[in-house]
């Protein structure tokens, strides 16, 4: 788009550099000559015919380009420089010197252009040097605004602050770091205001306020309009001209949004979407699930895809289960695939993911193979996800209480309105909140306080499992211990289960159940709690415990892990932790390690680990 | 005795909170109500608190980011309110601040070898390109990235955060600083990368004497790191003494209601913990008598009434609480 654009307005730009050479004959000199011929239809001597003058159309057109792509150019310059700086001035200083520049900027833009313009140049002698300069001092507005907003933006960034902290001048701070981001921005604004700069110099030229003495496309349309084209039916005359200015607006505005299009790349769709069910075998593994399983994800895995590039493993072969009442932890730092592997479970994964195997059993059930209407009954009404960060998404324009009731009459459109009011009531209290609150709106909340209100709207539907993603991690200690405090109680009482991800060993130690560590999409090690804390056996697992500041006792320094998580559309061949694993061995950078049992309850995948039995296939069921 | 590196006394750092209604006093955020604290040449000092305790508002204040209501703070002995302009940059040159997000603080178009040569040509050290490069190469060094040179030429998108936050480490270092001011440094990081960034400021202390303010929720970073612990509440120091006593013998009620709530990374000591109820009341309705004395379990009648001052319980140990004050 950009490129088409592009080679638009260069076409547009070689004739008015070339036109004497292009055109036939200089509309300048040839007032007198061919006086003969008006509103001659276009032939093989004027392929555009004649105008009202009896003057060449094709060359007129040339010979126009130049006045509309000067005025263009210039005149978006000037009004570029003003609004660029008054816009950036604003945005950097801020407070008073904000206010007024805006406030003027405001009573300029409130002054409609054309009029402004038409008076000004009526006012000066209509030459192209004034209408460049009319156009260019009207139409800024615009750019001051854009700038003025991205210079905001840019200016709260962190890299701003610390420059200021380094003691970098204003000056240095405005060229070196607010500039730069603030300029494809400018780039794009400035094509756009190109094509509108030809537009107003188009219309002044058409109500006659061009410079006489030179040719624009205006200027045509203005003669053939007022000189009888319309009623002798010379449409060349009128379309021409017209043409003219549809091409290089038209060339402007591709080129802008094109431009605009590379440099603000936006980020590729990855917004949650409802996932076809994946063809698996059902007779994959042979069923040793634990009778009271209430979720058993067997073999799954996940890959993301993305044009021209091998697919992403970002979950592989994945298998656990999770009893009522039982809260499961999933360790492991960012980009592991812990978020993936949560969001497959209920099949909202992003466009770009897939699930390629495995089953994920609900009461025995495969979510994987539902049709999509009877998913939806699952989703959120029996399992439901805390999101990370959901203490954010609460609208900011409704009582929270309100929100929590939309949640309770999805479940039950039949409840009555006040059979409604006491469950958010119920379910208000449930988490701590006095019921009175739920009048409340999100911003007379605490974060906390969000926290709470996020759950209680996922227990409206009395699900039998909720999946917390990072529910604590924006918290503070005091506040943490609370919410954990809240989920052990609700387990207790309601005998929810929980998938609690989260990357905070701690807080892990303090409320699971089982854990479940998880590398570079694959499981590095699955027992309960207490096996993983004092007999951890992955090597992962030992350098994280290490590598965690734990409060409890004195300790040496911390051990840190060498390098970093691997990518996972660049997985190692052999096992993921191999390249950063200190007793690695050949075997290990080779061949991907299978999860053994190497304990009663205990699944690790390393190579240097002797199975204690055959894992065969079987389920993993730590108690 | 010896001046201390940084000293801060009785600073107050007042915010207007929103419009002023007619006919009423502005309302007033004091972000910061009288804080005073020493800091050693070397010394790692961790100022743990909640968040909107006043903490980032410190570190902002003594470097000058933000203009200080009244107090005074004395680097090196000298107080820098009185310092004239090309004094004070002097001063500000030794006192550096790391950010939290090391994923926004680092200019994405920039290279490192940019980033990291900034402070110098902003303070116009080392004007020969050559020398410039190599001081460069020396911080990129001391940061822990190696090869120096290769890291030099990166773009921040192609670094990982523990890397990125090196960066941020780098371009504080090129300038020699005295003092580091580490606001969050390590809680946007992972796990494994925390531990890293920890010790590469231990290192830093360790080699070149650099002292630290250490800013953190994250009571396990701190005892990971510091030598003494300053914990705040709602704008005042309630507690300040050695790292060790601080953290595992508090004796304020709310540094122990801190520790009462961090997690234990063993699942044997699990532990029914008294949970403090509530959380920090706004800054801009600072109770009267002790700040802490609604949450407070152990609040007697005088703690509605006096507001307690810091005061020493133990040698280089101090509390601001009515309940230690009578022992």
């Amino acid at each position: 788009m950009a490129l088409a654009g592009a080679g638009m307005l260069l076409f547009a730009l070689g004739l008015a550099v070339f036109a004497p050479l292009l055109a036939a004959e200089d509309p300048r000199r040839a007032l007198l000559a061919t006086s003969y011929a008006i509103y001659a239809a276009p032939s093989a001597q004027h392929w555009l015919g004649t105008d009202d003058a009896g003057r060449d159309v094709l060359s007129n057109l040339i010979f126009g380009a130049r006045v509309s792509l000067t005025v263009g150019f210039f005149a978006s310059f000037i009004s570029v420089a003003i609004g660029g700086s008054i816009g950036m001035l604003a945005g950097y200083a801020g407070g008073a010197t904000d206010r007024a520049l805006m406030r003027f900027t405001d009573v300029v833009l409130v002054i409609p252009d054309l009029p402004l313009a038409i008076v000004l140049v009526a006012l000066t002698k209509p030459s192209l040097f004034n209408i460049i300069l009319v156009i260019g001092l009207v139409g800024w507005t615009g750019t001051a605004r854009l700038v003025r907003a991205q210079t905001l933006a840019v200016k709260q960034r962190k890299f701003v602050h610390r420059a200021r902290a380094v003691g970098a001048s204003d000056w240095r701070i405005i060229t070196r770091h607010i500039f730069p981001l603030v300029l494809p921005l400018l780039v794009v604004n400035t094509v756009l205001v190109i094509s509108l700069a030809i537009l107003e110099e188009s219309a002044l030229s058409f109500l006659g306020l061009s410079d006489p003495t030179t040719v624009s496309w205006g200027q045509m349309l203005n003669y053939a309009f007022s000189r009888g084209a319309t009623s002798s039916g010379a449409w060349w005359a009128l379309l021409a001209p017209g043409a003219g200015i549809v091409w290089v607006v038209l060339g402007c505005t591709l080129l802008g949004y094109g431009l605009e299009q590379i440099l603000n790349p936006r980020a590729k769709a990855h917004h949650l979407m409802r996932q076809a069910a994946p063809q698996t075998s059902a007779a994959q593994s042979a069923s040793s699930a634990p009778a009271d399983a209430l979720l058993e994800v067997r073999g799954l895995s996940v890959d993301f895809v993305a044009p021209q590039q091998p697919p992403a493993h970002a979950v592989q072969d994945l298998s656990f289960a999770l009893r009522p009442g039982e809260i499961m932890g999933l360790v492991g730092e960012s980009g592991c695939g812990k978020t993936t592997l949560i969001l497959s479970l209920l099949r909202l994964l992003p466009a770009a993911g897939r699930i390629t195997a495995g089953q994920v059993l609900y009461r025995g059930r495969n979510l994987l193979a539902l049709p999509e209407a009877q998913l939806a009954a699952v989703r959120w009404k029996e399992i439901a996800i805390v999101f990370q960060g959901a203490m954010n998404a609460l609208n900011p324009l409704l009582p929270v209480g309100r929100q929590i009731a939309e949640a309770v009459e999805r479940h039950d459109p039949a409840a009555t309105n006040a059979a409604v009011a006491r469950r958010v009531g119920e379910l208000l209290e449930q988490v701590g909140i006095p019921a009175a609150r739920g009048r409340q709106f999100a911003h007379q909340y605490s974060g906390g306080m969000r926290q709470r209100a996020m759950i209680a709207m996922a227990l409206a539907c009395d699900p039998k499992i909720i999946i917390a993603d990072e529910p604590t991690t924006a918290l503070d200690v005091i506040i943490q211990a609370q919410i954990l405090e809240l989920l052990n109680t609700l387990r207790q009482r309601l005998g929810l289960a929980v998938i609690f991800v989260t990357h905070d060993l701690g807080v892990v130690a303090e409320i699971c159940d089982t854990v479940l560590v998880m590398y570079g999409g694959v499981a590095a090690e699955y027992a309960s709690v207490d096996a993983v804390f004092n007999q951890p056996q992955h090597p992962y697992t030992r350098a994280l415990l290490a590598a965690f500041p734990d409060f409890s006792r004195q300790q040496n320094a911390l051990v840190s892990i060498p390098g970093q998580p691997p990518r996972l559309h660049a997985l190692p061949p052999g096992c993921r932790f191999a390249p950063r694993c200190s007793s690695a061995v050949a075997q290990c950078h080779a061949q991907q390690p299978r999860l053994l049992r190497v304990g009663a309850e205990h699944y690790a995948s390393c190579h240097l680990l002797q199975p204690t039995l055959p894992a065969g296939g079987a389920i993993p069921q730590p108690a | 005795m010896n001046t201390p590196l940084l000293e801060v006394r009785a600073l107050h750092k007042h915010f207007a909170a929103g419009p002023a209604a007619w006919f009423q006093p502005q309302p007033v955020v004091r972000a910061l109500d009288g804080v005073s604290l020493q800091l050693q040449r070397g010394e790692v000092l961790a100022l743990v608190g909640e968040s909107g305790c006043g903490k980032s508002t410190l570190a902002l204040t003594i470097t000058g980011l933000e203009a200080a209501t009244h107090g005074t703070i004395l680097f090196a002995g000298e107080e820098m309110q009185r310092s004239n302009k090309a004094r004070l940059r002097a001063l500000r040159r030794q006192m550096q601040m790391i950010f939290q997000d090391p994923y926004e603080s680092l200019n994405p178009l920039m290279r490192v070898a940019e980033i990291v040569e900034e402070p110098l040509l902003v303070h116009s050290i080392e004007p020969a390109p050559a020398a410039r490069r190599a001081r460069v190469l020396r911080a990129l060094e001391d940061a822990g990235l190696k090869p120096a040179q290769e890291f030099a030429a990166r773009l921040p998108h192609e670094l990982s955060g523990g890397q990125r936050q090196r960066v941020v480490i780098a371009s504080a270092l090129v300038l020699q600083p005295a003092l580091l001011l580490a606001d969050e440094p390590v809680s946007m990081l992972d796990v494994s990368i925390r531990a890293e960034i920890l010790n590469l400021l231990a290192a830093l202390r360790a080699q070149h004497g650099i002292a630290v303010l250490f800013i953190t929720h994250d009571l396990s970073s701190a005892a990971a790191l510091a030598d003494r612990v300053a914990v705040m509440y709602l704008g005042r120091i309630v507690e300040l003494g050695p790292a060790a006593q601080v953290l595992h013998n508090p004796l304020h009620p709310y540094t122990r209601a801190l520790q009462a709530a961090v997690p234990v990374a063993n699942p044997r000591q699990r532990h029914r913990r008294v949970v403090l109820q509530g959380e920090t009341p706004n800054p801009a309705q600072i109770p009267a008598g002790c700040r802490f004395h609604p949450r407070c379990p152990l609040a007697e009648a005088q703690c509605k009434a006096n507001d307690p001052q810091l005061h020493m319980v133990a040698a280089g140990h101090s509390a601001a609480c009515l309940l230690l004050e009578q022992k």
